[in-house]
């Protein structure tokens, strides 16, 4: 009988055994997480309220981040929106050191994942933020010299030039992200190329009778005389 | 505050020449063709109107590879009697050298004014290299002013035929009049006259290092003089002609270094022209006489079309400069016939004001926005070749003043959205 119960009991004080040794890994988890949660409000709280303060708002109007914002129908402030993403990227983290603590091999394997990837998830972010910032600034550049130079179709050449640009970034996060990296480079090779041979072969047939055209009249004929403009504008 | 590093041989010209009581800068930059003229013409009015006063001709160089300073050096009047002089009393000393620091006119005024300050002078001078039109009676007229009328700073007062000047007349002197109210014709003119001690309170600010040791000191110095309560005066120097410009020249570059430096001015400046009201004019000096102009051929079409290709183009950037309302004005005028199209001075008044406040709060980075302005500027400038067309130059001067009254009328404006 007494065997028996032994047999009933030793499991169970085997459990037990396991849950008081475990018991103090939940309970740190536990105290890791609501710390966690606490401390990424905190910061969220402070982070809303110096970029406020910097009018770090009026800052991404300018920049276009608003507006890219919004066409995602996003409508909070900008501010909110960073305090946000800090505060989640917080809770990730948090959740993650909450189960390390755990001490279980196979979530140990994945944090350690977890921490070797976000580097990269990082650098992704911040190449994401500075190209499409730089890709505006060129575009508007090239808008306004376009449009100052007279050329009819500046507003085109300007969105083309944007255009080329986010994807020539989107392709290097998605490169640093390592996701489908041969992919991603293949299909960026054929799009670029594509564009390129597309406008080779439209300017090659479709402006043949121009391109003779102006090569004709620099070689045979004289340019007509424009009236020139004498104004001295200082 | 750094000063300006000369080589030894120029520490040794200084020294030669102890003191003086006029300096004469000349800034250049491959001016061998025209700067020749210039350097005859200082030496007379020398000669003629200050025989006996100590004068320095100082030619302040950017590194010209045609022979400017050279020609400087060889340069002079021959025979003085050949030109009804007096026999000078005191020599008129030379010295040119290529300055250093960032390349600019900044910098080559810079120099000057260390030269200035070394030799203790009372007055200086500095004219333009490539003027063809200077006559010996420009450097009378720039410093009498200053040694005899206590006068710290004169600017030039030109006769300019009524198409040119057009970012002076549609900018730059009406903000300046309204925000400074002081009416000085030709705030950018290029030829002015200043005392020592005004050429000394320049070399004391810290802006060699910036953006006016490059361009737009032309502006620094006459709004610097203002905003600190220097005594200025303007004298009518008559036709301002110099070397054809390089045809290549960037008119919005050009738009952009004029109004940034001038923008880039209110900031500093903000507390003294707050409280301005109105405008007065400043005592002028000279005898005022009519001056037969070379016509100016202007392509008023091609300008409306670049305006109207703004318009199409750069609408969401003038939008968030101009609002709404203002924005519908404009494209009101480009719906508009060539031969009917105007410019109200209210708008226009409205629009130089919103870019102002643009770059005040710093809404786009002030390359764009400014070069962003060009062609509302053309349209402007088109707009007011067509309406002058058949006056006199007289009555172009009648619509400009408008424009400067409107401006002055509507600084409230500005100043209720300046935060």
């Amino acid at each position: 009988m007494m065997d028996f119960l032994n047999l009933i009991l030793e499991p169970l004080q085997d459990v037990l055994l396991r849950f008081k040794e475990f018991a103090p890994n939940l309970l740190a988890m536990l105290v890791i997480l609501i710390f966690g949660i606490l401390l990424a409000r905190v910061l969220r709280a402070i982070l809303v309220k110096f970029l406020t303060a910097v009018k770090f708002d009026n800052w991404s109007d300018r920049m276009g981040f608003t507006t890219l914002m919004r066409k995602g129908d996003l409508w909070t402030k900008p501010s909110v929106v960073i305090g946000a993403i800090v505060f989640w990227m917080l809770i990730i983290v948090t959740l993650m050191v909450g189960l390390g603590a755990l001490n279980v091999g196979a979530i140990d394997n994945l944090v350690e994942q977890f921490f070797s990837y976000l580097p990269r998830v990082f650098s992704a972010a911040i190449i994401l933020v500075v190209g499409y910032a730089v890709s505006g600034f060129i575009s508007r550049a090239v808008l306004i010299a376009a449009a100052n130079g007279g050329y009819h179709y500046a507003k085109l050449l300007s969105e083309a030039v944007r255009v080329l640009l986010i994807v020539m970034i989107l392709a290097m996060v998605m490169e640093q992200l390592q996701i489908a990296t041969n992919i991603v480079l293949a299909a960026f090779s054929i799009v670029f190329g594509g564009i390129v041979i597309a406008l080779a072969i439209a300017f090659g047939v479709g402006g043949i009778g121009a391109a003779k055209r102006i090569i004709e009249r620099e070689l045979t004929e004289e340019r007509p005389e424009k009236a020139p403009d004498d104004i001295e504008h200082i | 505050m750094d000063t300006v590093t000369f080589r030894s041989e120029i520490h040794g010209q200084i020294e030669k020449v102890g003191s003086a009581d006029i300096v004469v800068g000349i800034p250049s930059y491959n001016n061998a063709r025209t700067i020749g003229h210039v350097v005859r013409a200082v030496q007379a009015g020398l000669a003629k109107y200050f025989p006996e006063r100590r004068a320095v001709i100082v030619n302040s160089d950017g590194g010209s590879a045609d022979g400017t300073t050279e020609v400087v050096q060889k340069t002079s009047v021959e025979d003085f009697s050949a030109i009804l002089l007096h026999h000078r009393i005191e020599p008129i000393s030379k010295i040119a050298f290529p300055y250093s620091g960032i390349p600019g006119k900044g910098s080559a005024f810079r120099a000057i004014f260390e030269i200035a300050q070394t030799l203790e002078a009372k007055a200086c001078v500095v004219v333009d290299s490539d003027l063809r039109s200077i006559t010996p009676e420009w450097i009378e007229l720039l410093v009498k002013p200053v040694l005899d009328g206590g006068f710290d700073y004169v600017a030039p007062l030109y006769h300019r035929h009524k198409f040119d000047g057009t970012i002076t007349n549609s900018i730059v002197y009406p903000l300046t009049r309204a925000l400074y109210g002081k009416r000085v014709r030709q705030p950018i003119g290029g030829d002015f006259g200043f005392s020592g001690k005004l050429a000394q309170f320049y070399l004391g600010q810290d802006v060699w290092e910036s953006d006016v040791a490059r361009f737009g000191i032309d502006i620094w110095m006459t709004t610097t003089a203002i905003a600190n309560n220097f005594k200025v005066a303007q004298s009518f120097l008559g036709a301002k002609i110099h070397d054809a410009k390089d045809p290549g020249a960037d008119l919005s570059s050009m738009l952009y270094q004029v109004v940034s430096a001038t923008f880039e001015l209110m900031e500093t400046h903000a507390a003294v022209w707050m409280p301005v009201r109105g405008s007065e004019p400043v005592p002028t000096f000279g005898f005022e006489y009519a001056v037969g102009l070379e016509h100016v051929n202007v392509n008023t079409a091609r300008m409306l079309k670049l305006f109207r290709e703004g318009l199409l183009n750069l609408r969401e950037i003038w939008l968030d400069i101009l609002g709404a309302g203002d924005l519908r004005e404009v494209e009101r005028l480009g719906a508009l016939d060539d031969h009917e199209f105007r410019f109200p001075p209210g708008l226009w008044t409205r629009i130089v004001y919103d870019y102002a406040l643009a770059f005040h709060l710093k809404k786009l980075p002030r390359e764009h926005l400014i070069k962003s302005l060009l062609p509302l500027y053309i349209g402007k400038t088109a707009a007011f070749v067509l309406e002058v067309d058949p006056m006199t130059q007289h009555e172009a001067e009648a619509e400009i003043e408008k424009l400067c009254m409107e401006f002055e009328n509507g600084k409230d404006y500005l100043l209720t959205c300046w935060k």
